[in-house]
This record gives C-alpha cells, sequence and structure tokens, in this order.
C-alpha cells in the first residue's frame, strides 16, 4: 500500500476529490467505443453508415435531402498586444433558409477558454461542451488548468478519430495561460490543428480577412482591436447572405474572457457607415 | 448467401445476379404538421395541429403531439412522427430515472441539455424531427428550446418548427419580437420597444398563425391543441380547423 | 420465405434491361374532377384548390373550362397544360363548326384534343375529363395525356379521383335527375376536398341539358369559408422604418408678383 493509499484512508475528500470521482463514476455509464473518453454514438443497421448519413444529411451531394443541418458563418479571433480578440455573426442556415438570426457562436468551454462555431451548429456545440468537462476533469486530475495546446489537442484527436465519418466543424480554441500567454488554436473536422495570430474561418471569412489584413496592427488598443473585430465581421454580414443577425465580441485575456457585447448588424450597418463615411457603395 | 437459396431458378435469374440491385436504406417518412411555442412573462404555449400525413393522405385528424411529459414541461417533436414519439418516450423515460436519482423536479434548462443529448447520440442516425421544449425558468420566466435534428439548441422567445414554419416563422418576427416595426409615436425613426404579450393575445397569435398556415400548406389543418404552462400547471386548449 | 415477394423484381428488371420496356412510374396531380350523365344531360364538377407542392397557390382557381357553349372540360395534371390544349381546340372546334355549319360535337373535341395529346407523348400532362350535348345527344368522356379515352356514364381523374370514385360508385344509379346528378358530383368533389391533400377549397359544377344552354354554377358549394382572425393586424402610421427623406418640387411655385405691361416696349394681344 503506498503511503498515499494510506493517507487517503485517514483524511476528508476534498470537494474536488468527489467531483472526480462522481465523474467517473458517470462516466461508467457510456460504453466507450472509439475511445475512452467519448460517450458511444448509434449508428444505422447497415454497411455503410457513412454514405446514408451523406444521402440523408448532406445538402451539397443531395440537395433534397431531407435533414438539413445548419451551415454558413463568419467567426474570427486574433491575437495582439492586449490579448485576443474574437468575434462572430449569429445567423444560421439550412439551405437558403433562415434558421435562426440569434445564434451563440461563441461556446463558452469554460472561465478561461472560448471555442467558436462554423459547420454544423451540433457537432461545434456537443463537442466543445464536451471538451468543457474534458478541460474540467484535467483540472481535477492535475492540480492544475489545462493548457490551450493541450485543451485543442484533446478536440482534435477526437476530430480525427471520428474522421470521414461526417462530423463538420471549424472552431477556434481560445484562451490564455500564465505559460502560454494569448493563445489561439484552430482545429476543424479533418483533424487539423494549427497554432497561430489571427484565424477566421466561415462562408464569409474571405471578407472578413479582407478587413483584418488591412487594418491589423500588433500594437492595436483595446478598444481598436474590438471595432476591428466587429468591422471586420459586419463587412462579412454585408457580403456574404449565410452570414448576418448580429455580432457577438469577446476579449480575452490572462484573467479570462470578458463579454462586449451583442450588437444587431441592422442598426450597426447605418452607424458605421456614417461615422466613418464607409460602404458608399450603398445609398442612404 | 442466404438470399441467394431463395432465388427462383427462372430464366431471368442469370440476369437478376448480374444486376447490381439497389439498396437503399430509407427509414424516414415526412409526416407534415406543425409545431409553435412562445414564451411569455410568466407562461409559455406550445401548439400544434392534430393533423397526420402520408403523401398526399390523411393518416390521422386527431393525432396529438404537444406532450405534457410531466414536471410543469412540454415536448413536441416534429417531423417523421415515429421518431417523435420515440423520442418523447425515451425523455419521459429518462424524467423517470432523474426523479429516483435526484428526488427533485427536472428544471427546463436540464430537461433541453438532457434532450441535446438523446438527439446527438444519433448523429450518425438521426432522428427525422424538429423539436420544441416548453416550460418555465428557475425565476418562473416562460421558456422556449429548440433543437434541430442532431441537437443543436437555444433559449428563444418564439419558434414555428415543421412543414409551415417557414410560413409562420416570418409572422411570428412580426408580431412577438416586432421586427421592422418601428414605434409609431417615434415616427418611423426608433424600433418600437420589446414587451411581453399577455397569455391572451398570445393565444390569439397562435390561432391566426395556425388558421392562416392551414390556408396555405396542405399538411396543416384538422385541429389545433394548445398547452399552456404556467406555475399552476399545465392547461389544453383545443380549437378545430378546416378540414380540406 | 420470409417478408416481401420480390419475384417480379427480376422480370422487372429483364423488360427495362433486355426487352426495352420503361419501368412504370405513379404520377400524381393536385385535383379531384368528376363527370356523370343523368337523363338528357350531363354534369361534370371540380374542387377549386391549385398547388406546388405542399404550398396551396390558389385557394379557388376555375378547372371547368369551356371547349364550345355546351361542350365543357374539367382538367387535372399541369395546370397551363390543361388551360392550354384547351384553349386551342376552342379554337379549333369553332373553325371546324364554321366550316361544317354544324352545332361542335363532343366526339369532335375529344377526337382532337386525343391527337393531339398523343402526339405529344404524355408530356403534355393533361388529365381531362369533357362533356357536353349535342344534335347526337349528351357525352361524358375522359382523356389521360397519352391520348387514351374512356366513355363511361360516370368518372373521376386527379388525385382526389379515388374518394370521389367510391361516393360515385355507392350513390351512382341510371336516370338520374338533373338534381340528384347535380348532388352527386358535388358530393364526390367533398369527398376529394376533405380527404385527399391535392384537392381543397370550393366545388364548381357544369350542367349541360339537352336543348338548353349550359349552365356554370362557380363555387356551388363552399364548405371551406376561413373564421375571422382573433386580431387585427393594422399597423399604426409611423410603423415603416424612415431611412431618408426627399422632398420633389413637382410644380414650380411662382410668388405672385404684379406684373407691370409696357404700353410700348411690348404689344400684347388680348
Amino acid at each position: 500500500m503506498s503511503i498515499n493509499a494510506i493517507a487517503k484512508k485517514y483524511s476528508y475528500k476534498t470537494l474536488a476529490e468527489r467531483e472526480l470521482e462522481d465523474a467517473n463514476e458517470e462516466y461508467e455509464h457510456f460504453v466507450p467505443n472509439l475511445s475512452t473518453m467519448s460517450p458511444s454514438l448509434t449508428l444505422p443497421p447497415i454497411s455503410q453508415p457513412t454514405e446514408f448519413l451523406r444521402a440523408h444529411t448532406d445538402d451539397s451531394v443531395n440537395p433534397e435531402c431531407k435533414i438539413k443541418i445548419a451551415h454558413g458563418t463568419t467567426t474570427l479571433a486574433f491575437r495582439f498586444q492586449g490579448g485576443i480578440v474574437v468575434a462572430v455573426d449569429s445567423r444560421a442556415t439550412a439551405g437558403s433558409w433562415v434558421a435562426s438570426q440569434t445564434v451563440k457562436k461563441v461556446i463558452e468551454i469554460n472561465p478561461m477558454l472560448l471555442g467558436t462555431m462554423a459547420g454544423g451548429a451540433a457537432d461545434c456545440q456537443y463537442w466543445e461542451t464536451w471538451l468543457g468537462t474534458q478541460c474540467r476533469l484535467h483540472e481535477l486530475r492535475n492540480k492544475e488548468r489545462i493548457s490551450v495546446a493541450a485543451a485543442s489537442k484533446i478536440l482534435c484527436n477526437l476530430m480525427y478519430e471520428y474522421k470521414g465519418m461526417g462530423l463538420s466543424m471549424g472552431t477556434m480554441v481560445c484562451g490564455c495561460t500564465p505559460k502560454e500567454g494569448p493563445t489561439i488554436y484552430y482545429v476543424d473536422s479533418d483533424g487539423t490543428r494549427l497554432k497561430g495570430d489571427m484565424f477566421s474561418v466561415g462562408s464569409g471569412q474571405t471578407f472578413a480577412y479582407g478587413v483584418m489584413d488591412s487594418n491589423y496592427r500588433w500594437d492595436l488598443t483595446v478598444d481598436e482591436a474590438l471595432y476591428l473585430g466587429k468591422r471586420a465581421i459586419l463587412a462579412a454580414t454585408h457580403r456574404d447572405a449565410y452570414s448576418g443577425g448580429s455580432i457577438n465580441l469577446f476579449h480575452v485575456t490572462e484573467k479570462g474572457w470578458v463579454y462586449h457585447g451583442n450588437y444587431d448588424v441592422g442598426p450597426l450597418f447605418w452607424e458605421i457607415k456614417e461615422k466613418e463615411g464607409s460602404f458608399n457603395n450603398v445609398k442612404v | 448467401m442466404q438470399a441467394q437459396n431463395t432465388l427462383l431458378n427462372t430464366e431471368y435469374s442469370t440476369d437478376a445476379q448480374t444486376e447490381p440491385i439497389e439498396h437503399r436504406f430509407n427509414p424516414y417518412q415526412d409526416n407534415g404538421g406543425t409545431i409553435l411555442g412562445i414564451a411569455g412573462e410568466d407562461f409559455a404555449v406550445l401548439a400544434g395541429d392534430t393533423r397526420q400525413t402520408v403523401g398526399y393522405s390523411i393518416d390521422s385528424r386527431y393525432e396529438p403531439k404537444v406532450h405534457d411529459v410531466g414536471d410543469n414541461l412540454l415536448l413536441s417533436a416534429n417531423g417523421f412522427s415515429a421518431d417523435g414519439v420515440q423520442l418523447v418516450k425515451v425523455f419521459q423515460n429518462q424524467l423517470k430515472w432523474y426523479h429516483f436519482d435526484n428526488n427533485k423536479e427536472m428544471a427546463v434548462s436540464s430537461a433541453a441539455r438532457l434532450i441535446q443529448h438523446m438527439l446527438y447520440r444519433k448523429r450518425m442516425f438521426p432522428y427525422y424531427v424538429a423539436t420544441i421544449l416548453a416550460g418555465l425558468d428557475e425565476e418562473g420566466k416562460g421558456a422556449i428550446y429548440s433543437f434541430d435534428p442532431v441537437g443543436s439548441y437555444e433559449r428563444e422567445q418564439c419558434r414555428a418548427g415543421g412543414a409551415a414554419a417557414s410560413l409562420i416563422m416570418p409572422f411570428l418576427d412580426n408580431q412577438v419580437n416586432f421586427k421592422n416595426q418601428m414605434d409609431p409615436e417615434s415616427n418611423g425613426t426608433k424600433r418600437r420597444p420589446l414587451k411581453y404579450l399577455s397569455l391572451e393575445e398570445v393565444i390569439q397569435l397562435v390561432r391566426d398563425a395556425f388558421t392562416s398556415a392551414t390556408e396555405r400548406h396542405i399538411e396543416v389543418g384538422d385541429g389545433l391543441q394548445i398547452l399552456i404552462v404556467t406555475k399552476d400547471g399545465v392547461r389544453s386548449e383545443y380549437f378545430p380547423l378546416k378540414k380540406d | 420465405m420470409v417478408g416481401l415477394s420480390f419475384d417480379n423484381y427480376q422480370r422487372n428488371q429483364y423488360l427495362v434491361n433486355q426487352a426495352g420496356f420503361k419501368a412504370p412510374k405513379a404520377t400524381s396531380t393536385g385535383t379531384t374532377i368528376v363527370g356523370c350523365q343523368f337523363k338528357g344531360g350531363v354534369v361534370i364538377a371540380a374542387d377549386t384548390r391549385a398547388t406546388t407542392g405542399p404550398i396551396v397557390a390558389d385557394k379557388n382557381c376555375e378547372k371547368l373550362h369551356r371547349i364550345a357553349p355546351k361542350i365543357w372540360c374539367a382538367g387535372a395534371g399541369t395546370a397551363a397544360d390543361t388551360e392550354m390544349v384547351t384553349q386551342l381546340i376552342q379554337s379549333n372546334l369553332e373553325l371546324h363548326s364554321m366550316y361544317m355549319n354544324r352545332e361542335p360535337r363532343v366526339i369532335s373535341a375529344m377526337q382532337m384534343l386525343k391527337q393531339h395529346l398523343f402526339k405529344y407523348q404524355g408530356y403534355v400532362g393533361a388529365y381531362l375529363i369533357v362533356a357536353g350535348v349535342d344534335p347526337t345527344g349528351p357525352h361524358l368522356f375522359s382523356i389521360q395525356a397519352h391520348g387514351s379515352t374512356d366513355i363511361g356514364y360516370y368518372m373521376s381523374l386527379g388525385s382526389g379521383s379515388l374518394a370521389a370514385i367510391a361516393v360515385l360508385e355507392r350513390d351512382w344509379k341510371e336516370d338520374l335527375s338533373r338534381e340528384e346528378a347535380m348532388k352527386l358530383c358535388a358530393t364526390a368533389i367533398q369527398a376529394g376536398i376533405f380527404n385527399d391533400l391535392g384537392s381543397g377549397s370550393n366545388v364548381d359544377l357544369c350542367v349541360m341539358e339537352t336543348g338548353k344552354d349550359a349552365q356554370l354554377y362557380r363555387n356551388y358549394l363552399t364548405p371551406n369559408v376561413r373564421e375571422q382572425k382573433q386580431k387585427n393586424y393594422r399597423f399604426a402610421r409611423g410603423t415603416t422604418a424612415v431611412l431618408s427623406k426627399s422632398v420633389f418640387d413637382l410644380v414650380d411655385v411662382i410668388k405672385e408678383e404684379e406684373i407691370v405691361v409696357g404700353t410700348d416696349a411690348m404689344d400684347v394681344d388680348l
């Protein structure tokens, strides 16, 4: 018997230890199929489940498919002197149907980590909340906050295991740790994982990059950086039919993330147009 | 192979074996119908028509699809009715176990997360349904949660799902969230301020939404079932719709 | 052997691949139309719903077309085709009747329609019930889009034809009176309206009786009147957003001035 085990017998369990034990117990209910970490998914009882899924849910293969999964987005995140700015739109589309104008495309993985949402809404929402539980378990097991690198790798490994099975996700995992500083990792459903200073993901990415590339500087002030994020998404919602609704703004620092509000692109467009004297292609 | 043993030995059997046979597994059906949920300050309603269809045929004129699942929660899964029924049943079963395990009512936010997991579990073989959950939140305010077929969800003020969703949703945007409406006092310069609608107003909107959808969508009609959840429990109302 | 029998699958596959047959294709058209003969005349009737997919395009369309004053036709299938083919045959029949100096006959209309439709091999998607009275008496025919025709005392066509024919089979008898025939056709259409999603709204009806003018009963029955709305949706003045304002002077407003007419500077004729 190790000294730890003996000591444990005579000591109270901390709250964290109890939570970890509960979590372990909870996970015994799931039958692990791909890795010990992920819950099981039901497959259709046929030889080629992936083809089945594609025929019924992929509207690029079969426009008449019955189950339309939400796509279309503009999301961005960039690093600068004062941390990270994350900005996203809020539109969800299924084919030409605007399913929602109020989607939360920034997923608050935990008070320190943010994930963005592009691609399949359910895939992003589900696996990024799942990533939140994995990060918590990491904290409980290692008595230390998870690094952005490790968190993004958990998600990336999961995506790689499901590769080719029809998941659709393009996300930026953003966070700030003492070891790493402000860090952004891009992870997608192909299993790609990239560290970088500036990313934009989604159907409106080119429009957002256009604005960011021409106005970005490392020594942007926090207010300037937030404005740039907002402005880049606005440009994307203006030109990309699959992006729109409102803009959600976040700022990530070593103290965690801070929410900087929601801006309806309807009034925002006229406000910015008037203030900047931009968008002169649009008549008042 | 067993299948080949069952083939009759006819003059065509050689052709049949050389011809590739397309086996398309199609376990889905569209049973039409529409559902609609609106949240108020201290209530929520979830309504649905009672017609069930396949193609041009009416299978039933009264097959209620909005369910009072207990714990002051209303649930409806519209689309392929077999999947919808299965989802509601599994949910009710899970709710029962939740009571045994935790000895408390399930909060509407927890129910929403549970439904996400139930839907996502079948990510590779989805339930063909648009799901709406209605209830009261921890503060007693009306809550509507809407789900896509594979479990992405969002809390909203109102949501229409199913066949006539595209007919009803723009009407709701305008009449519930006052989209594209300015405050008449401001003479078209300021947005009309948002306000909670009364239960009477909401019922009126629901009835008008459904009579209008019945006019223009062939799969909607026969009857309108409205379930209303307040702190005093669940109440049900029924209004006939056109049967053509 | 458990399950469904696929025995004919082999044969059909053989027919398609080797014998050059086409696989049968079921066509459904969103309409109910009927026709029925009675003592001394004939009645045709139709519902008034027009659809595009699951959406009701017209709640009160006209599916009863006039080919000649006493020859009418009910159309199912592609709306444009029934309309155009009917108009074409109407013109040709009129010319034919003037050339022959005789009243047009129902059988001529039918023959012209079927020859036209056959020529287009079913691509003109008109499914018609042609009825009327001429010097040879009352007649009732049905025509399929491919050009085949049927004669009968009662018949139905369209997606609601099964619901309608059930009523006709149950209630039709020889030597119906005019009123009985009208009632029967209307009931048959209502069966389609209520049981077939492709049909709906009102009943149109046309009676053609020997020795009398044809009588069209537009909206003979209206069993699907919409109830009053719960709320009034009139928008208050000022609800529409004002993005910008501009005012144009369409008329030059000139300030009234006293014009002094010079006596010698100008010579003005009054």
